[in-house]
C-alpha cells in the first residue's frame, strides 16, 4: 500500500501569488494513498528539506511528490533529501507548479485547479515508481579536440598540462587557424604570428598531445566518458616519418599558380605546399585536385627531388579509431563571402577586398611583405574606404546579428594603413562603434584622434568604378543624412563572420545542437556557455558565436577545466532512467519479436542483439537489448516498439498511462 | 502452374523442404491456404485471381515453423511481405524457398532474398486508381466530415481481429491490444475502442505495409481498412520518397538519412 507525502512549495511568492498553495495541499491530502500533505514557503531551503526528511521517517512514506518548480534545478536537491530521509531517491517526483502553472497563468481558481491536477498526475505516477540505483560508468581520460585554431590550441595545452592525454585534429595541413593569418592584433598591435607560433610549437612538442593535421572527424559513437571517434587522416601523399620539411619539393613543383588559401587568394602556392613558413607541422601536402600527376598521370618532379624519398603518390586516407572521454569542439568560424553584396562590387573590382585580405596585405609574411598595395596594379592606395557591417546587422541579408569583431579590426586596419602609408587618407563608414572591451574604446579613439582616421556614421549604398577610381556613395547621418561621395583607390569590406561551412554536418556527427545560423548551441546561455546539451562535449571559441582572440582563449581554458573536472573522477554516475527490454517466462522469454526497428531508431546506437539459447546452446530467440552505458533514456525506441516490449525506467507505460488518466480525472 | 507443381513435388521428394505453402480450392468459390507435406498431394495446388490471401502470414506461425523448412508460393504481394519480414529479422536465406509467380502467372524460382529484392524493383507499389480516387475524396473532406466517415465505417467492427490474423506484418507474439498493464487500447468494440484499434494498427504498419489488401479481404463485414494504410503509403511517398521493401536500406520510418526533409519540425 502506497504511503505518499505531498509537499507544496510557495517558492516565495513565485507560486503562491497565483496559486492557492494551501488549497492544493488540502485537496491532495484527500487522494487515495496520500498520508501527508503540507505547504511551505521554500521547500528547497534547509528547513523545507528537513520537513520532507522528517515526514519520511515519521509517516513511513513510500513516495514523495514535491510540488514546486521545474525539475531541472531542484530535482537533484529533493532526491538527495529523500535519500537522506531513508527513501530511494527515485521514489521522489516533482510536480512543476511554477513554470507550468503559476508563471504562465493569472491568479484565479482555474490556476489553482490546474495546480491540483498537476499534483494529482504525479501522485498517481509516484505510486508506481520503483526504487532504482545509479549506473556507474568508467571514464577514458583522453580528450579529443576538434580544430587547431587558437581556441583548440589553448584548450589542448591546458588539458595536456593537467596531465591528461589530448588528441588534436585539424582539417588543414597546419594548425594556427585564422589567427595565423592576422597581421597585428587589437588593441595592442602585437604581431599575431609572433604570439601564436610559440604556442603552436608547444602543441607539437607536448608529450601529452597527439596532433593529426589534414584530418577530420569521420564518425562518433558512444557517450560521455566513453566515446569512440573515427578520424579520417586525409592522404597528404607524403610520408610524415621520412619528410624532413626541407621544402625542396615545394620550390621545384612546376604547378605554381594556385591561389593560396592562406593569403586569401592574393598570392600563389604550388601544388605541393606548406601553407605558411611557420606551419606546424612543417610537412607539405600534395593538393591532388591541382597536382599535374593526379590530373595527367605524369610529372613526379617532387618525387625526383625529394632527398628522403618521402613522396607517396598512392597514399590512402587512413581511418584512426580512438577512445576518448571528452570532446572539445573548437572549429572556429567562416567568413561570409561578400559576393552576396553586388552593390559593393566585390569580385567585379579587384580593389574591393575583404578584411581578411587586408590582413594578408598588412602582414609581414603576406604577399606584399606588409606593404599596402592594390591587388589590381600594385600601386599604394592614396585613399582607402573601410565599410563596416558588410552583411552583419542586416536582416535583409539574413545576418541580423553583430559580428562583434569588425568594429575593432576595422579601426586596426585604418590605423595600420595610416602607419604604413604616410599622407594617406582613410575613411570608415560605420553604423555604431561597438568597442566594449578592455582598452578597446581607447584604441578606436586613438585611431580617430591620433591617426586621423575619418569616421563617417552612415551606410554605403553603392561602390562603382569611374576613371580608374572606386566611387563610394554613402551618407553621413550625423550631418543630416548628407550624401557623401569618395573617390577611393581601395575599398575594404568588414564582412560578416558566419558559421563554418561544415558546421551542420559536424554537429550531426556529434549529436550536438546548433542555432539557426549553424553556430553550435551552448547548454545554457548564461550558466553553461561552454557545455553542449550532449554530455562530455564542450564548445570553445568562435564555433559557438563570433569571438575575438582573448574571448576564444578564455573560453578554451574554460572548456579545458570542464574536461579536467570530468577526468578527475575514475567513474561517472549516471541516472538509471534508461530503456529496458522486458523479459518474461518461457516460452515467450520476452514480448520482443526481434524486428530491431528500434535499433535504427535509436540515436545513440544503444540497442544491441541478445540471443536467448536453451541449455544445449540452441538459439531460441533473438531480442533487443539496451546498453545501459549508451542509453540516454530519450524513449524513441519505446515509441517505436509495436509490441510495447521496451520501457523507460522511471517513465514506464504504467506510470505515464496513470499520469494521463489522472489528468483526465479518470480516478 | 504445371511447372510450379513439378518443382514443388521435386522439393518434397528430395526433402529439400518439408512443406509447400500454396493455395488450394476452398469451400464455395473461395480459395484457401494449403500446406502440402506429401509429394503426391501437390495436385491440390492452384493459382488464379481469387488467390488474394497473403501466404507470408503463415511463415511466422509456430505451428508452421515446427514442420520444418517451407517453400512458399509467392505472387508479388507475398514477395514484398517476405522482403519486409526478412528486413525485420524474421528469417534468412537458409530457412525459406520461394516459388515466385509473376503478374503474368509465370513461375519463377528465387534462390536468394536479394534476387527477390532486385526483382521487386520492377514492381513498385502503386496504389490503384480506384483507391486513389477515394483517398482524394477523403482528403478534400473537412476534419469533421472525415471523422464522421471513419466513425461510420468503423462502427460495425466487432473486433474479430481477422485483419490482424490475415496481415503478414502482424506477427507480434503479444499484440499491444492484449497488453493490459496498462490497457492503452480499449478492448470493447465501442466507437472509441474501434477507432483506437484501427488507427493504432495503421500506425504500426506505416512504412511496413506492403499493400496486399489481405486485411480488407479478410474483413467479414468489408470495412475498407486498407484505405488507412494506403494513406500512410501516400504520406511516406510525399515525405520520404516512397516505400519499397528493402533488405539493407533500413526501415523507412526509423532510419535517419541526412537528406530527409525535416519540414515537419518548426
Amino acid at each position: 500500500m502506497s504511503r505518499i507525502g505531498v509537499f507544496v512549495c510557495h517558492c516565495g511568492e513565485n507560486i503562491s501569488a497565483t496559486v492557492n498553495c494551501q488549497k492544493v495541499a488540502e485537496t491532495a491530502s484527500g487522494y487515495e494513498g496520500v498520508v501527508h500533505s503540507v505547504d511551505y514557503k521554500y521547500m528547497c531551503s534547509d528547513p523545507g528539506q528537513t520537513l520532507i526528511k522528517q515526514a519520511i521517517k515519521d509517516k513511513n512514506l513510500t513516495g514523495v511528490v514535491v510540488a514546486a518548480c521545474s525539475p531541472r534545478m531542484h530535482e537533484p536537491t529533493f532526491r538527495k533529501a529523500c535519500n537522506e530521509g531513508g527513501l530511494n531517491p527515485f521514489m521522489c517526483e516533482m510536480a512543476n507548479l511554477r513554470e507550468h502553472c503559476s508563471w504562465v497563468h493569472d491568479k484565479g481558481d482555474l490556476t489553482t485547479e490546474k495546480a491540483i491536477d498537476v499534483v494529482r498526475t504525479q501522485v498517481e505516477k509516484v505510486k508506481r515508481n520503483q526504487p532504482l540505483t545509479d549506473i556507474k560508468v568508467p571514464v577514458t581520460k583522453t580528450a579529443l579536440v576538434i580544430g587547431g585554431g587558437i581556441a583548440g590550441i589553448q584548450t589542448s595545452l591546458d588539458i595536456a598540462n593537467c596531465g591528461h592525454k589530448v588528441i588534436l585534429i585539424e582539417k588543414d595541413p597546419s594548425i594556427g587557424g585564422h589567427m595565423s593569418q592576422l597581421s597585428e592584433t587589437f588593441p595592442t598591435l602585437d604581431c599575431s604570428q609572433c604570439i601564436l607560433t610559440p604556442r603552436m610549437v608547444e602543441v607539437a612538442q607536448h608529450p601529452n598531445i597527439t596532433l593529426y593535421t589534414y584530418a577530420e572527424l569521420e564518425s562518433l559513437d558512444g557517450f560521455i566518458g566513453n566515446f569512440t571517434a573515427k578520424i579520417r587522416k586525409k592522404a597528404k601523399s607524403i610520408d610524415e616519418k621520412l619528410c624532413t620539411g626541407c621544402g625542396l619539393c615545394t620550390t621545384k613543383c612546376p604547378t605554381k599558380k594556385i591561389p593560396s588559401e592562406f593569403n586569401e587568394g592574393l598570392g600563389f602556392r604550388p601544388a605541393v605546399y606548406v601553407p605558411f613558413p611557420q606551419a606546424v607541422p612543417n610537412i607539405p601536402v600534395i593538393d591532388r585536385i591541382n597536382c599535374t600527376y593526379y590530373i595527367k598521370g605524369k610529372c613526379k618532379v617532387c618525387e625526383k627531388v625529394c632527398p628522403t624519398k618521402a613522396i607517396v603518390f598512392d597514399q590512402e586516407d587512413e581511418i584512426i579509431e580512438v577512445a576518448v572521454g571528452a570532446i572539445v569542439v573548437a572549429t572556429g568560424f567562416g567568413i561570409k563571402q561578400p559576393d552576396f553584396f553586388p552593390e559593393y562590387g566585390y569580385g567585379k573590382y579587384p580593389d574591393v577586398i575583404t578584411g581578411m585580405q587586408f590582413e594578408r596585405l598588412a602582414s609581414a609574411s603576406g604577399p606584399t611583405f606588409g606593404e599596402i598595395k592594390r591587388p589590381s596594379d600594385g600601386q599604394v592606395p592614396k585613399k582607402i574606404v573601410f565599410i563596416a557591417c558588410a552583411g552583419s546587422r542586416d536582416e535583409a541579408k539574413g545576418i541580423p546579428y553583430c559580428s562583434k569583431i569588425c568594429c575593432m579590426y576595422t579601426a586596426k586596419h585604418a590605423m595600420l594603413y595610416q602607419h604604413k602609408v604616410h599622407g594617406g587618407e582613410s575613411t570608415v563608414f560605420y553604423m555604431d562603434i561597438r568597442a566594449a572591451g578592455k582598452n578597446y574604446e581607447e584604441f578606436v579613439r586613438r585611431a580617430i584622434e591620433e591617426d586621423t582616421v575619418k569616421y563617417v556614421r552612415g551606410r554605403v549604398s553603392r561602390v562603382y568604378e569611374k576613371n580608374g577610381k572606386l566611387i563610394v556613395k554613402g551618407v553621413d547621418t550625423l550631418l543630416g543624412a548628407m550624401p557623401v561621395e569618395i573617390e577611393a583607390d581601395m575599398v575594404v569590406l568588414a564582412t560578416a563572420g558566419v558559421a563554418n561551412p561544415g558546421a551542420e554536418e559536424l554537429a550531426q556527427k556529434l549529436h550536438i545542437s546548433y542555432d539557426g545560423y549553424k553556430f553550435f548551441a551552448e547548454s545554457h546561455p548564461k550558466l553553461k556557455p561552454i557545455e553542449t546539451n550532449t554530455g562530455g562535449i564542450m564548445v570553445a571559441g568562435a564555433c559557438q558565436s563570433i569571438r575575438d582572440i582573448p574571448e576564444s582563449v578564455s573560453m578554451a581554458s574554460g572548456a579545458a577545466v570542464k574536461v579536467a573536472c570530468l577526468f578527475s573522477q575514475n567513474e561517472l554516475t549516471r541516472e538509471p532512467l534508461i530503456a529496458v527490454v522486458n523479459r518474461c517466462a518461457a516460452p515467450l522469454y520476452s514480448t520482443c519479436v526481434g524486428c530491431f526497428l528500434c535499433q535504427s531508431a535509436c540515436p545513440y546506437q544503444a540497442i544491441e542483439r541478445e540471443e536467448i539459447k536453451d541449455r544445449s546452446g540452441k538459439l531460441i530467440k533473438s531480442i533487443a537489448k539496451v546498453n545501459p552505458g549508451l542509453c540516454q533514456g530519450c524513449g524513441t525506441c519505446v515509441a517505436f516498439c509495436r509490441s510495447r516490449s521496451i520501457d523507460i525506467q522511471g517513465y514506464t507505460h504504467d506510470q505515464v498511462y496513470n499520469e494521463v488518466m489522472a489528468l483526465l480525472n479518470e480516478y | 502452374m504445371d511447372e510450379l507443381k513439378k518443382r514443388a513435388k521435386e522439393l518434397l521428394e528430395t526433402g529439400a523442404v518439408k512443406v509447400v505453402i500454396g493455395y488450394e480450392q476452398g469451400t464455395g468459390n473461395k480459395t484457401r491456404a494449403a500446406f502440402i507435406q506429401k509429394p503426391e498431394e501437390v495436385s491440390r495446388l492452384i493459382f488464379d485471381s481469387r488467390c488474394v490471401l497473403n501466404l507470408a502470414v503463415y511463415l511466422n506461425k509456430p505451428e508452421v515453423k515446427q514442420i520444418g523448412k517451407p517453400a512458399i508460393v509467392a505472387p508479388i504481394p507475398v514477395l514484398r511481405a517476405i522482403i519486409q519480414l526478412a528486413s525485420e529479422n524474421q528469417f534468412t536465406d537458409d530457412n525459406l524457398l520461394i516459388l515466385g509467380i509473376t503478374p503474368e502467372s509465370k513461375f519463377v524460382e528465387f534462390n536468394k532474398l536479394a534476387d527477390v529484392e532486385t526483382y521487386l524493383d520492377q514492381h513498385l507499389i502503386e496504389i490503384e486508381a480506384r483507391d486513389k480516387e477515394i483517398l482524394e475524396k477523403l482528403d478534400k473532406m473537412s476534419v469533421e466530415e472525415r471523422w464522421n466517415f471513419w466513425v461510420e465505417e468503423l462502427s460495425p467492427c466487432f473486433k474479430c481481429y481477422a485483419c490482424r490474423a490475415a496481415c503478414p506484418m502482424c506477427y507480434c507474439h503479444r499484440c499491444t491490444v492484449e497488453m493490459n498493464q496498462p490497457q492503452w487500447i480499449s478492448v470493447p468494440s465501442h466507437q472509441l475502442g474501434n477507432i483506437e484499434w484501427h488507427f493504432m494498427r495503421a500506425m504500426h504498419l506505416a512504412g511496413r505495409c506492403v499493400d496486399c489488401n489481405a486485411c480488407a479481404n479478410a474483413c467479414p463485414i468489408a470495412i475498407p481498412l486498407n484505405l488507412l494504410t494506403k494513406k500512410t503509403l501516400e504520406e511516406i511517398k510525399v515525405s520520404f520518397g516512397g516505400y519499397k521493401p528493402t533488405l539493407t536500406g533500413g526501415h523507412i520510418m526509423s532510419t535517419f538519412k541526412p537528406n530527409d526533409k525535416e519540414n515537419f519540425i518548426r
